[in-house]
């Protein structure tokens, strides 16, 4: 990457190994980015040039190949229907998960170790055990189809990992303002919603974007609920996209670079706080 | 997932307390968790129980009728050679996810680690594929893939490796390394974001002592890296192991399971065996069998590690 700047007369050469070091990590870059590259540079081409293989970079870019995608494959639907779902669904485990994480790490009652154990022994049952019945469940429950039924199953696969993120989060801050607060005379409630969760957006904020890229693209569930294109996430829209229209090969490519877009760009942007939610929830 | 946390804190209040502050402070604590209680029972607990009792019966997925069929089901899976074939296919992903993804997340995390320049870019870069969909990456080496068309074979033919183009997805002896492969680079970013904050968490006196004593390279790896990673290292191979072992969408959108059943996986065989058979029984059956070895593999996991971390 940088092998120019250290052969500067001033500096010390740079030592062989570190010359392979940085063309294997260079390497690895490649490898990483290649397919997105070529899926943007796919995206502006035209069927016959996509086809043939000719170059690498498209000879006369198409730029209408997306609006074709936006058009033909309503992604405006979809990715309107993603944001709504992602957006409830994020409120709905930080609320949540944040109630139940200072229940565990501050306050004191009966049954808090059968709690804990419940939320740890949950997280252990994978998708794969559960997502038939939760499809039965929510039949019963009139709710499959609907947008309601969805972010419910996303909330709730979320809890169990956000409860115990804010959980060690609360246990590593402060008592004093809390106890301050209701010296004053204040009840748990308004203690938890004036002081406690103003204090708490760092936790707060690793929790929403590690659970925000999940729910974003999660694929399952909304496989198994949604039947009717108009609600249907993202995710979904695109597989019913290539299934039902059979888009030629570089639409499909535009409406996959659209359809990454908005996420690329708020990884891009919250990139400090997704290494640090990954880290939390993972080790927490 | 966790390591830490299963041991329960046994914080029990000496004097137990009484009466109406007691109720008061219970009522406030239960107050705090119930939506969380209240999602979990209803949403995962009870679906979960449900799975269950529905491996016992026969459903159709439309008619309210559920009769019970006994050990049918189980015996069905039993002698279902697309299940077991998915079984094989998926511990092939898992060895795949955990030998060859890990050694490269942790490989990549020392190199970044050992540089001073571009250490952000690279990791911006190498997690990159992270954060995009099951879908997406289907599609995307769906195309890449292909046999005629695909700039794979395109790009071994410019470099003069021609003899090296292959049928990825559709020769049944590459389609389940290709698909492997591409687990592979959609996954590895996790282990190595993980692995990279590890790293940077080891105390650099160790390394200035294991300096003092003499110690190259290797050992300085093998007597200091290695054992201070070894926390990190648990976790991310499980949590590797466990998206490897539950890998649906990547595979449904790449290969649909094909060809023929090369590439099938027992999420996949699960649905298919509900949303396109129709037959919700035997699939719960294999909810049960499937889900059943994935928790197994947890627990004895968590329990390896907390008996570890005792010593």
């Amino acid at each position: 990457m940088s092998s120019q700047m250290s052969t500067a007369p001033a500096r010390r050469r740079m030592p062989l190994h570190k010359v392979g070091l940085y063309g294997l990590l260079g390497v690895a870059a490649l490898i990483a980015l290649f397919p997105l590259l070529w899926m943007v540079s796919g995206s502006l081409q035209s069927l016959t040039e996509l086809l043939s293989n000719k170059s690498f970079l498209p000879a006369d870019p198409q730029w209408h190949n997306y609006v074709t995608a936006w058009v033909q494959g309503e992604l405006g639907v979809y990715l309107r229907n993603s944001v709504l779902y992602t957006g409830s669904a994020v409120i709905g485990i930080l609320l949540v998960s944040s109630l139940a994480g200072y229940a565990l790490a501050r306050l004191d009652f009966a049954g808090k170790g059968v709690f804990t154990f419940v939320i740890l022994a949950v997280m252990i049952i994978p998708a794969p055990a559960m997502f038939l019945a939760q499809y039965k469940l929510l039949i019963s429950l009139n709710l499959t189809n609907n947008p309601v039924g969805y972010v419910l199953i996303l909330i709730t696969s979320g809890i169990p990992m956000s409860t115990l993120i804010m959980r060690s989060f609360f246990v590593s801050q402060p008592r004093a303002l809390e106890e301050a607060a209701a010296l004053d005379g204040a009840g748990p409630l308004r203690v938890f919603w004036n002081v406690i969760l103003p204090l708490a957006r760092p936790g707060l904020a690793a929790v929403a974007v590690i659970q925000g890229l999940g729910a974003w693209n999660e694929y399952l569930m909304a496989l198994v609920l949604f039947e009717d294109n108009s609600l249907m996430p993202i995710q979904r829209g695109l597989t019913a996209f290539t299934s039902a229209e059979t888009p030629q090969q570089q639409i499909l490519l535009a409406a996959t670079t659209i359809s990454i877009v908005p996420v690329v760009i708020f990884y891009l942007m919250a990139q400090r706080h997704i290494v640090k939610g990954i880290g939390a929830g993972a080790i927490k | 997932m966790t390591t830490q946390h299963l041991a329960i804190p046994a914080r029990r209040p000496s004097r137990a307390p009484r009466g109406r502050r007691a109720l008061r402070r219970n009522l406030i604590g239960w107050l705090f968790l119930a939506p969380a209680v209240a999602l979990v029972g209803v949403f995962t607990i009870t679906p979960f129980a449900q799975a269950i009792l529905l491996s016992f019966q026969s459903w159709d997925g439309v008619s309210p009728d559920t009769p019970w069929v006994g050990l049918d089901n189980y015996d069905f899976v039993a002698s279902d050679p697309i299940f077991w074939a998915s079984m094989r296919n998926v511990l092939f992903f898992g060895v795949v996810g955990f030998v060859v993804g890990n050694g490269v997340a942790l490989g990549m995390a020392l190199a970044v680690n050992s540089v001073t320049r571009g250490k952000t870019f690279f990791r911006t870069v190498f997690y990159l594929p992270g954060v995009l969909s099951v879908v997406v990456v289907g599609l995307l080496f769906s195309f890449i893939l292909a046999p005629g068309s695909g700039i794979l074979n395109r790009l071994l033919g410019l470099a003069g490796l021609g003899a090296l183009q292959q049928n990825w997805l559709g020769d049944p002896a590459v389609a389940l390394p290709a698909v492997a492969a591409v687990f592979v680079w959609f996954h590895w970013g996790f282990g190595f974001l993980l692995f990279l904050a590890g790293l940077q968490d080891v105390p650099k006196e160790l390394y200035e002592a294991a300096e003092l004593d003499g110690a190259n390279r290797w050992s300085k790896f093998r007597y200091v890296t290695w054992p201070q990673l070894a926390p990190v290292t648990s976790i991310v191979s499980l949590l590797t192991l466990l998206a490897a072992l539950q890998i649906f969408g990547t595979v449904q959108v790449l290969t649909n399971g094909g060809p023929g059943h090369h590439t099938m996986v027992p999420t996949l065989a699960i649905y298919n065996e509900a949303f396109v058979n129709w037959r919700y029984g035997s699939a719960a059956a294999m909810s049960v069998v499937f889900g059943g070895a994935l928790v197994l593999l947890s627990v004895v996991q968590l329990a390896i590690t907390r008996r570890r971390s005792r010593v």
